[in-house]
This record gives C-alpha cells, sequence and structure tokens, in this order.
C-alpha cells in the first residue's frame, strides 16, 4: 500500500463523516460523525509524514495537535448539548430553532 | 506468502475493517452504538499508526480518542437521554442530499488526486523511520525554527478555557 491508497482511505472517512453529518437528526450524532472527519484528517498528517520526510516529526505532531483540539471541541459540544437537553428536553436538531425567532 | 498474511494483507484488512464500521457508525438509528462503532473505528486506525511504525501516535490515539473522546461523548449520550430513544429514519430527501454531497465530494476529490502525479508517484517502499519519541518531545518543547513549543503553551491555554467554559456552561443556572 502506498500514499496514494492511505489518501483515498481518509478520503472515504472524510466522506462518511459529511454523509453523517448531513443526515442524523440528534446532535449527539452529529459530534460522532465530525469525529470521524477529524481523525480523517490526523491520519493523513501522520501519514503524509511517514512516507514524504520519514526522518521529521512535524507530521505527528500536528496529529496529536489535532487529537487534543479534537478533545476541546467534543468537550464543548457536550456541555452545549447538556444545556440545551435541559432547556429543550430533547437534542433532536429539527428543534433547536430558538435563534431562528 | 499469501495476501493476508504479507504486509500489505494487514494494511489492508485495518482499513477495510475501519471503513467498514465507519459506514456503520453513521447508518445506525443507536447513538449508543454509533459511539461503539465510532471506538472500533478508532481502534483499528491506531493499528494503522501502529503498522507505520508510530508507536507513540498509535498510544495516543488509544489514550485520548478511544479513552477520552469517546467516553465523552458516550456521557453525552448518556445525559441526554439520548440511549433510550430511536433516532427517526432520515427521510429520503435528507438522505439524498447527505449521499449526494458526500459522494461529489468524494469522486471530486478522488479525481483532484489522480491528477497530482505528486501524490500518486510515491513509492510504496515504506522508507526505514529515522525518528522516535525522544525527537517528538524534542521537538515540542524546542524554541528553534523548527520547534512546536508556542503552539504546544497554545494547545495547553485552549484546553483550561474549555475546562473552565465546559463547567460554565453546563452547570445549573443559577437565579
Amino acid at each position: 500500500m502506498n500514499l496514494y491508497h492511505f489518501i483515498i482511505f481518509s478520503l472515504f472517512l472524510f466522506s462518511v463523516g459529511i454523509y453523517g453529518v448531513l443526515t442524523r437528526r440528534s446532535a449527539v450524532g452529529i459530534l460522532i460523525a465530525i469525529e470521524l472527519m477529524l481523525n480523517a484528517g490526523a491520519i493523513n498528517l501522520a501519514v503524509f509524514n511517514r512516507y514524504l520526510a520519514p526522518d521529521k516529526v512535524d507530521g505527528q505532531i500536528m496529529a496529536l495537535f489535532v487529537m487534543a483540539v479534537a478533545a476541546a471541541e467534543v468537550l464543548v459540544g457536550m456541555a452545549i448539548l447538556i444545556m440545551l437537553f435541559r432547556r429543550k428536553k430533547s437534542v433532536d436538531i429539527g428543534q433547536l430553532d430558538i435563534l431562528r425567532h | 506468502m499469501s495476501l493476508w498474511l504479507s504486509e500489505n494483507g494487514l494494511f489492508y484488512f485495518l482499513t477495510l475493517v475501519s471503513t467498514f464500521f465507519a459506514v456503520l457508525c453513521v447508518n445506525t438509528r443507536l447513538i449508543l452504538r454509533a459511539a461503539v462503532y465510532l471506538m472500533a473505528v478508532l481502534f483499528f486506525v491506531a493499528g494503522i499508526y501502529l503498522r507505520l511504525g508510530l508507536e507513540f501516535l498509535a498510544g495516543i490515539q488509544v489514550l485520548v480518542y478511544v479513552g477520552g473522546i469517546v467516553v465523552v461523548l458516550v456521557f453525552a449520550v448518556m445525559l441526554t437521554h439520548s440511549h433510550a430513544v430511536k433516532e427517526e429514519k432520515p427521510d429520503i430527501t435528507r438522505k439524498i442530499i447527505g449521499l449526494l454531497t458526500a459522494g461529489l465530494f468524494f469522486l471530486g476529490s478522488w479525481w483532484a488526486i489522480a491528477q497530482t502525479p505528486a501524490l500518486t508517484s510515491v513509492s510504496a517502499e515504506l522508507m526505514p523511520l529515522t525518528t522516535d519519541i525522544k525527537t517528538i518531545g524534542r521537538a515540542l518543547l524546542d524554541f528553534g525554527a523548527s520547534g512546536y513549543v508556542l503552539p504546544f503553551e497554545l494547545v495547553s491555554l485552549l484546553l483550561l478555557a474549555v475546562l473552565i467554559g465546559g463547567v460554565v456552561i453546563a452547570r445549573k443556572d443559577v437565579g
């Protein structure tokens, strides 16, 4: 397997994430799909590092930062969802239309 | 040696299984199951890192993603009572829009990648890795031209801000 196959693999994971974001009704499901997309990006960084510059670690460090930011994102997302659930008793995105009025 | 025992066979196995679980993850109607499928995807991706020789990244992937992020997601599922409800089936227009967008993005990017000789002509042979955990640690805390100490500190600030922000957002309204 070479770099090309890995790019296609992570591209596929990212597309699956896009599909999940667009079709999910539950906000938690959307958060899960976003995690898939973030992980696909991190795979790309690590694989480019491994194939193109095996004597450097820049890609791996970027992948580590992606993981840290993903952790931050999911924590804030959880806090917002808990608050929304307390107000609306639901995390269905069809009902989250407070900002529309 | 048969394909499945060779070096490439392991890669194909890991990528196929993780794509399979990714597709399951966005299609299941039970959110808790989606979180578990996501955990499987992340585990197999850690396996790919391991097979590429990036042991540190694989370890962090399991620790942070599987041990941290998925657990937080399961907390989110439990605290919003999403585990009790079965998600409604997405209606057909939503499904078509999602499939079209994701499919067009996939095919378009694939076409663009296939047009780029710099990406398709990289040799399949893995060069021996000359870096290890020590190199990563030095680069993370190095404040020279190729060091990452500033982003490192910024990320630690970000995590602190998120910690405080999460508590403030999710706590009970006072008054």
